[in-house]
């Protein structure tokens, strides 16, 4: 039961969350395309403070091109970068969005 | 703001020291009382690592690696009452001077 | 015993790994303190530090080359590699059993993966064992998102304009390890030979396998 399937595009949250987060700030608000679910996993952001960390959370790895991420890249175009995202970082995005 | 662990695209990174240092036995401790305490359910990695970050600043950026561990587990063993910082202290004082 | 190198010159912190003395004496008093404490209170035992050191220290880059040897001999095990890397483990007797995952990711002529953690320095432990200090540093962990090109290139790789670099950043439950090209010119190698040309470096994807040595 996973929100997003493999190929739709998705957008990272911007939320300036404290605490114990596994989302680094260089993909935040940047869009990328689903690859793939890694599984169901605890989530980590209550895990950290002693929580049951349930209900588990999809996990998700998300493909990002370079050129996206960060100004004035400097590889080829279709560079890319994948990062494992927990399911409710993500919300759904049109592929031209930046 | 960034938090100081958080380094992916960090702006000052300089070029990468491939030195290899010998693993210590203390750092081998540390890292094996770690995973000990994740196994027997005292903590888990997740309040290792938000252990860790805690570490603002200087003392993140200062700290080796196996240090930050150090740091992490001695925080949270206090956090959940397992020890005190005065046991731990006293221990310590004990086990140099056992050396002597 | 531990060195006093510093590493002043590249970003005005100490060299990761090694410590001045003093403040590596206190951490490990700070540890030895700790244990003997947990030790006191029924917390743990000294076997299960003991059989924890031994557990880490008998893993090693040995074992991810095997599995990659293996792989290139054996199209089945390649497959199973790729799909269940911890099956994969499993089946040339190394014990990946835990809670985290473990995931292979090919290179092809088409594409080169690198592998970092940002966040902290996660890697495939219970296969390679620890992670070279590099890996852990902080340069490594900024630098590898953002100029992977580069960063290879300090390591001696350079990838070709018509391959495209994929970095995998283990933030989650998931660690990477890579499935390097087989060389060129290996073709009569056995897979223990093979085993040889296969690096700690070249898992990770800062590097290439070895090239075989030319006899005769």
């Amino acid at each position: 039961m996973t929100r997003f399937e493999p190929g739709v595009h998705v957008r990272v949250r911007s939320d300036e969350k404290p605490g114990h987060v596994r989302t680094p700030d260089y993909v935040k608000g940047k869009t990328g395309r689903i690859e793939g679910i890694q599984g169901a996993f605890k989530n980590p952001e209550s895990l950290a403070y002693g929580g049951s960390g349930l209900p588990e959370l999809p996990l998700y790895k998300v493909g990002f091109r370079q050129m996206d991420l960060w100004e004035g890249y400097a590889g080829l175009a279709d560079d890319a970068l994948y990062i494992d995202l927990y399911e409710h970082w993500l919300e759904p995005a049109q592929k031209e969005a930046r | 703001m960034t938090r100081i662990h958080d380094l992916g695209g960090s702006p000052d990174a300089g070029p990468i020291d491939k030195d290899q240092h010998e693993v210590q036995d203390w750092e081998k401790l540390a890292d094996a009382v770690t995973v000990i305490l994740d196994k027997k359910g005292v903590k888990t990695t997740d309040e290792h690592r938000r252990a860790i970050e805690s570490l603002e600043g200087e003392q993140y950026k200062e700290l080796g690696y196996y240090e930050r561990w150090i740091a992490a587990t001695e925080l949270l063993l206090v956090e959940k009452d397992i020890l005190t910082r005065e046991e731990i202290d006293e221990k310590a004082v004990e086990l140099e001077e056992s050396w002597r | 015993m531990s060195g006093t190198h510093r590493d002043g010159e590249h970003d005005g912190r100490h060299h990761e790994g090694v410590k001045p003395r003093a403040e590596a004496d206190y951490y490990a008093g700070r540890i030895r303190a700790i244990e003997e404490l947990l030790v006191e209170k029924g917390v743990l035992t000294k076997e299960d530090v003991r059989r924890q050191i031994e557990y880490l220290d008998a893993r090693s880059p040995a074992n991810g080359a095997r599995m990659v040897a293996r792989a290139w001999v054996d199209p089945e095990y390649k497959t199973l590699l790729l799909s269940d890397t911890k099956a994969a483990a499993a089946e040339l007797g190394i014990d990946a059993s835990g809670p985290v995952e473990f995931v292979t990711v090919e290179n092809t002529p088409e594409v080169h993966n690198l592998i970092v953690c940002t966040l902290c320095s996660c890697y495939p432990r219970a296969i390679l064992g620890r992670p070279p200090d590099w890996y852990k540093s902080f340069n490594y962990r900024s630098r590898a998102v953002v100029e992977p090109r580069a960063v290879m290139k300090e390591f001696g790789l350079e990838i070709p304009e018509n391959v495209r670099v994929a970095v995998h950043d283990s933030s989650a439950d998931v660690r990477y390890m890579v499935l390097p090209i087989r060389p060129p010119g290996t073709k009569g190698m056995n897979e223990e030979e093979l085993t040889g040309l296969i690096t700690r470096d070249a898992l990770i994807g800062v590097s290439a396998p070895l090239a075989p040595v030319r006899t005769g």
